[in-house]
């Protein structure tokens, strides 16, 4: 009688802890969608600053803001684009750190799934002995 | 020499690798053939994009104005005129525009079309390496299917039609066994060592030699000289005809060629006795100081060791590739006198160009086409020396 109880407790708990994994799983997939976002990003920032290097400084630079083009100067133009680039890399490194706090939650979490299932295993085996 | 009781293993393939995995792997790598490709496809559209705008740049200031239906909503158009043919607003990107020359968009749109360029290349390289792994995963899987087996054996010295059988898919052994990778360089160190120690060797007998052959009867060891080489030639025939015999047999009976080579050997070593007996016949019974003779001597002994050479690298690698394991890291110590006494009576080394040959013919020929022949690295290594 308790050992059934104890394995529909454990089942639950099995549940749950898979739920938690899967959510995990799910973050990690995101992060892995920003994180192609990012660098896409920084390849066109980048690209762009090469440009802007590239310009005289009596171009004439403008930024696409909504519908209208505004007027930029060159050098705040190169700035903003640094700033971006820095911007978009230290947040790149911060979803790093994210990513890997996750995948060894990830990690923790199989593994107690795997003690678990393990543990209804025995319990079930030893009530078909019983 | 050494001993050889049982040598060698045979593992089918299909246990190391089973065959649905294989197949698995095959699969996912068309799978990751598929993106890419997808992926260049896209990249050589913008490309082809990429040119056709620069064309068009290039086109465009050749004229102060060009007539024009200009697009209005989705499906209007009203005639219109270009001006200013010679400004254009280029998109940097993140929202950046800038105005340009034709010739600075021209300009820009070239560095564009170089990193496009680059990341063409790139990806060709990424699908060629899938591709390669994906060949290889296909020819494993068949091969796994096929029954196919690796059987590694060590190399045993004076067995002189032991390497063609060498057997085992190369470029497996080579993935799978990363560790033998580097045994190998190791080893190529030691067989370093070991010419160099032989080139001494050789040159003192060389030294030797010539101080011996200072006195000679010319008809004398001409003779002794046709006779030795009959003999050698003789003895060869029976030897590649015991083999044969020999080899036939092992083939039916699936087992490793240990056997066979075991007696083979033995045949060879008493035709090397028997050589040496001979060379010191020669040696022996010269008495007359004939400059001639030396020199005819000294071509002999040129031609023997030019053959002395293609063969013994090629014995010496195969014995090097064979130690893969320790087991036969110790042979090929043992064997390094047996080395030397080759090199101390080069006359002898010639039955085996003969023995080689006709043992090749024979080998290739029973042997079932499933087991490829001699590795290329071994040839590699032939031409080094």
């Amino acid at each position: 009688m308790s050992s059934s109880t104890a394995l529909r407790e454990l089942q639950r708990e099995l549940e749950t802890k898979a739920n938690d994994l899967s959510k995990v799983q799910k973050d990690i997939a995101k992060n892995h969608q920003v994180r192609k976002k990012y660098t896409i990003q920084l390849g066109e920032n980048e690209l762009v600053l090469k440009e802007l290097d590239l310009l005289k400084e009596d171009a004439n630079v403008y930024k696409l803001i909504g519908p209208v083009l505004v007027k930029q100067d060159l050098a705040e133009a190169n700035a903003n684009v640094r700033k971006r680039i820095e911007y978009i890399s230290a947040e790149l490194k911060r979803l790093d750190a994210t990513l890997q706090d996750m995948e060894e939650k990830q990690n923790s979490k199989k593994e107690t799934i795997l003690k678990l299932q393990q543990r209804m295993q025995s319990l079930q085996a030893g009530k078909a002995k019983a | 020499m050494e001993e050889t009781g049982k040598k060698g293993t045979v593992t089918s393939l299909a246990s190391m690798f089973p065959v649905e995995e294989a197949l698995k792997g095959a699969k996912r790598v068309q799978e990751t053939i598929y993106e890419k490709e997808k992926d260049l496809g896209h990249l050589q559209d913008f490309v082809a994009e990429n040119s056709n705008l620069v064309n068009l740049v290039k086109k465009l200031p050749e004229e102060l104005n060009h007539d024009i239906m200009v697009p209005f909503g989705k499906a209007a158009f009203f005639p219109g005129r270009l001006i200013h043919t010679n400004e254009f607003l280029v998109l940097l990107g993140e929202g950046y525009y800038v105005e340009r020359t034709s010739k600075q968009t021209i300009e820009i749109l070239k560095r564009r079309e170089n990193s496009l360029e680059s990341q063409v290349d790139s990806l060709e390289a990424m699908i060629k390496d899938l591709k390669a792994k994906a060949s290889f995963f296909d020819t494993m899987a068949s091969e796994a299917a096929e029954g196919l087996v690796e059987i590694r054996e060590d190399y045993v010295e004076e067995n002189s039609s032991g390497w063609e059988s060498k057997p085992v898919p190369t470029k497996q052994n080579a993935s799978i066994f990363p560790e033998a990778e580097n045994e190998r360089v190791v080893d190529d160190e030691e067989y370093a060592r070991m010419i160099s120690r032989l080139d001494e060797l050789e040159n003192e007998e060389l030294a030797a030699e010539k101080e011996d052959e200072s006195d000679k009867n010319e008809k004398d060891t001409a003779q002794l000289n046709e006779i030795s080489y009959q003999k050698e030639l003789d003895y060869d025939l029976r030897d590649s005809e015991n083999f044969r015999s020999k080899k036939s047999l092992e083939q039916t009976s699936g087992e490793s060629n240990a056997t066979a080579a075991f007696p083979n050997k033995h045949n060879d070593q008493e035709d090397l006795t028997d050589d040496v007996n001979y060379i010191g016949l020669v040696v022996e019974s010269s008495s007359r100081d004939e400059p001639s003779e030396q020199k005819k001597l000294e071509n002999n002994m040129k031609i023997l060791k030019s053959s002395d050479k293609s063969i013994l690298p090629r014995e010496v690698k195969e014995n090097v590739q064979a130690a893969s394991t320790s087991r036969s890291e110790v042979q090929l110590q043992s064997s390094k006198p047996a080395f030397d006494s080759h090199k101390a009576f080069t006359g002898s080394i010639v039955e085996h160009t003969e023995n080689l040959q006709t043992s090749k013919e024979n080998s290739t020929s029973s042997q079932v086409s499933s087991i490829q022949p001699s590795k290329p690295v071994s040839r590699f290594k032939m031409q080094r020396k």
